[in-house]
């Protein structure tokens, strides 16, 4: 593979994925407790509550610990001249190339939990593909996406 | 300015048609919740409700049909297009004529006792709106099509000439097009024949969508239909035994076959492409005439796709991605020799596309990289095969069977796939069960993404996948599983950094401003 890009992501970016990790163990543990309870009225065998137990516990430590921070020590981006390169994935190293003149327009957006942490998020439009940078401080978005933009209008399509 | 101008009387009843035509489902399921199991009450109202809601819906229709008629006006003003329509909220909508991509025209069978077309003009539609910024006019007399087309032709030309073309283009580039010349000769360059329109109805794949066109015409219409009169006649018809049975489905299924042929033939009748050095144009159709206007310089990339049961026969098929934003016409890819005698396809390229290379020499797969093109499927076949074994014992095992087929298509998958780079040009093909040949250039890659599994990275593989851009939707071109050198070279290839020393050469001529 090419030489990595040089820059990382917030590492506030880890919480929030941690946090994001948090809900979806939510969605994992409503029917855990829904196959306790109806265990324990109908008088189940106990391994319903094991098995639920260990799922929990499991979608925990992947959501919450592995798999974020897997994500984030592999997020990497450079903005350079004349291109964007990203580098993510979590079990797939991707590595995508967009070169400035293909850029349209770049967006910064921010949901509730990345406002409390400062963060903010770049897409990166081309005519075809959307690319998105996930978690940036938000001073920093807002001078990358001003710098892709200025970038994107000077840059000069050689064919 | 010119003055306002209304569409013809017929766009009222085409409007409630095409209402009509999509709201049939809802209706279906209306009449259907409402009609079928139901005691009479002896209640007017409540006995005929599905009657009452349909007729009040087609009043409905009639009337939003007929004032849309009445309140469309569409002229031309200060070099813009401009329509105006809508009751409560009223609608305008410019268009600048240099922002005209093509021109569309339908002839249904409404249009053809009038003389009339339908219309429709396209612009470089913007992709965050799905609507567009297109406009349809419903109904013209032919005349006024002509009239129409011929303003906005005369207008990009007079922008043409008025404005200096970069210098390179009546060079190399785009040859076909000199700046000053008034007007180009429109040259018919394919024209299906008969035999070919039968083969490709032949292999259409549109019998299964006349099948549940019959079940959901028999079904809409199971309570009009005398049940116990048929119910009575069926037991007769089982006795006649197994044998009639089969046979009928049989008829019925050839029948459903022929009439799919038919309908495919009727569609594709007089295919024929020809080009005036700016534009395509694809005009088919018997009962419902059309042509699609195709800008050459919107085109970003062409497919060659090898269908082996046709390929067998010496036929494979082309479309080319355009950016236009049509979301309704088929989706992202346009056909543009739908099918076309083998030996034929490269010289018709070559007339249509000079720059594009046809015969560049595949760079193969490596050989350690065969595996990937079957391993991941055992995902799925592997489960597949153990529930049939287990559940339907000792039968179930039969499905083993899938397991080399799986592993020869990954085989022919991997045998088949090739790649080359040939100046700026990006040839990629790979097989899914037909082999799909594309050609874009690298002003067209919209992004480039090269990716690596865990497994790949132990034999040194990795997958480049090319996106560009194909109607509203990204289309993409994997190379999957090559040398990772390979890989990163080809992304080379795409890096702007690498090529700045290329670019000093060239500078002198800039290149054309293409989408």
């Amino acid at each position: 593979m090419r030489k990595e890009p040089a820059n990382r992501i917030s590492e506030k970016g880890l919480t929030v994925w941690r946090i994001h990790g948090i809900f979806y163990t939510l969605i994992v543990l409503v029917p855990a407790i829904a196959a306790s309870v109806l265990a324990y009225i109908f008088e189940g065998p106990v391994w319903i509550y094991i098995v639920s137990g260990a799922a929990v516990v499991l979608a925990a430590y992947l959501l919450i610990f592995l798999f974020p921070k897997i994500r984030w020590e592999r997020w990497r981006y450079e903005v350079r001249e004349t291109e964007i390169e990203l580098q993510h994935g979590l079990f797939i190293v991707k590595r995508t190339l967009v070169p400035m003149v293909r850029v349209q327009h770049v967006d910064t957006s921010q949901g509730p939990i990345l406002r409390k942490y400062g963060l903010s998020g770049i897409t990166v439009s081309t005519a075809a593909t959307n690319h998105e940078i996930p978690a940036l401080q938000m001073d920093e978005a807002d001078e990358l996406r001003s710098r892709i933009s200025v970038l994107a209008r000077v840059a000069e399509d050689d064919v | 300015m010119s003055e306002k101008n209304r569409l013809h009387w017929i766009t009222a009843v085409i409007e409630l048609l095409k209402t009509l035509k999509e709201a049939i489902i809802p209706l279906v399921v209306v009449v259907v919740a409402n009609g079928i199991g139901r005691e009479r009450t002896g209640n007017f109202w409540m006995d005929n409700l599905t009657l009452l809601i349909f007729g009040a819906f087609v009043i409905f229709t009639s009337v939003a049909g007929f004032i849309k008629w009445k309140r469309f006006v569409y002229w031309f003003e200060d070099g813009e297009f401009r329509i105006e329509y809508g009751l409560f909220v009223k609608k305008k909508r410019y268009i600048p004529f240099e922002r005209i991509q093509s021109v569309d025209y339908t002839e249904g069978i409404l249009h053809r006792p009038f003389g009339l077309v339908k219309v429709k003009i396209e612009t470089a539609g913007n992709s965050s709106t799905l609507e567009g910024a297109d406009a349809d006019l419903t109904a013209v007399t032919r005349e006024e099509a002509e009239r129409v087309s011929e303003v906005i032709s005369e207008a990009k030309r007079r922008r043409r000439a008025g404005v200096q073309e970069p210098p390179e283009i009546d060079g190399k580039a785009g040859g076909i097009l000199s700046a000053g010349e008034p007007e180009e000769e429109t040259k018919t360059l394919f024209r299906m024949g008969r035999k070919e329109i039968f083969l490709l109805a032949t292999f259409s794949g549109r019998i299964g969508l006349i099948f549940s066109g019959i079940a959901i015409f028999l079904s809409q219409f199971s309570d009009i239909l005398p049940y116990e009169a048929i119910y009575g006649e069926l037991v007769a018809f089982i006795r006649f035994g197994v044998f009639m049975v089969v046979a009928a489905v049989l008829a019925l299924m050839l029948a459903g076959w022929v009439l799919s042929v038919a309908w495919t033939y009727l569609g594709f009748y007089g295919f024929t492409v020809s080009f005036d050095g700016d534009d395509l144009f694809i005009s088919r159709g018997l009962l419902e005439k059309k042509r699609v206007t195709v800008p050459l310089k919107r085109i970003q990339a062409v497919r060659v796709s090898e269908n082996p049961f046709q390929k067998l026969l010496g036929y494979v098929s082309v479309k080319v991605h355009s950016a236009g934003g049509s979301v309704q016409e088929g989706g992202s890819a346009i056909g543009l020799f739908p099918l076309v005698s083998k030996r034929e396809v490269n010289r018709l390229l070559a007339e249509l596309f000079p720059e594009i290379e046809t015969s560049a020499e595949l760079n193969r797969i490596p050989e350690r990289s065969r595996p990937f093109y079957y391993r991941l499927d055992f995902f799925w076949v592997i489960p597949l095969v153990a529930a049939a074994g287990y559940f339907l014992f000792p039968y179930g095992l039969l499905s083993l069977l899938i397991v080399p087929v799986i592993i020869l298509l990954g085989l022919w998958q991997h045998r088949s796939a090739g790649w080359a780079i040939t100046g700026r040009q990006l040839t990629v093909r790979w097989r899914e069960f037909t082999l799909h040949t594309v050609y874009v250039f690298r002003k067209r890659v919209q992004s480039m993404q090269e990716r690596q599994t865990i497994f790949q990275r132990r034999r040194n593989v990795a997958t480049v996948t090319a996106s560009f851009k194909s109607g509203i939707m990204p289309s993409k071109a994997p190379i999957r599983h090559i040398d990772v050198a390979d890989a990163d070279g080809l992304m080379d290839w795409y890096d702007p950094r690498y090529r700045a020393d290329k670019h000093a050469a060239v500078e002198g001529t800039p290149a054309p401003q293409g989408e």
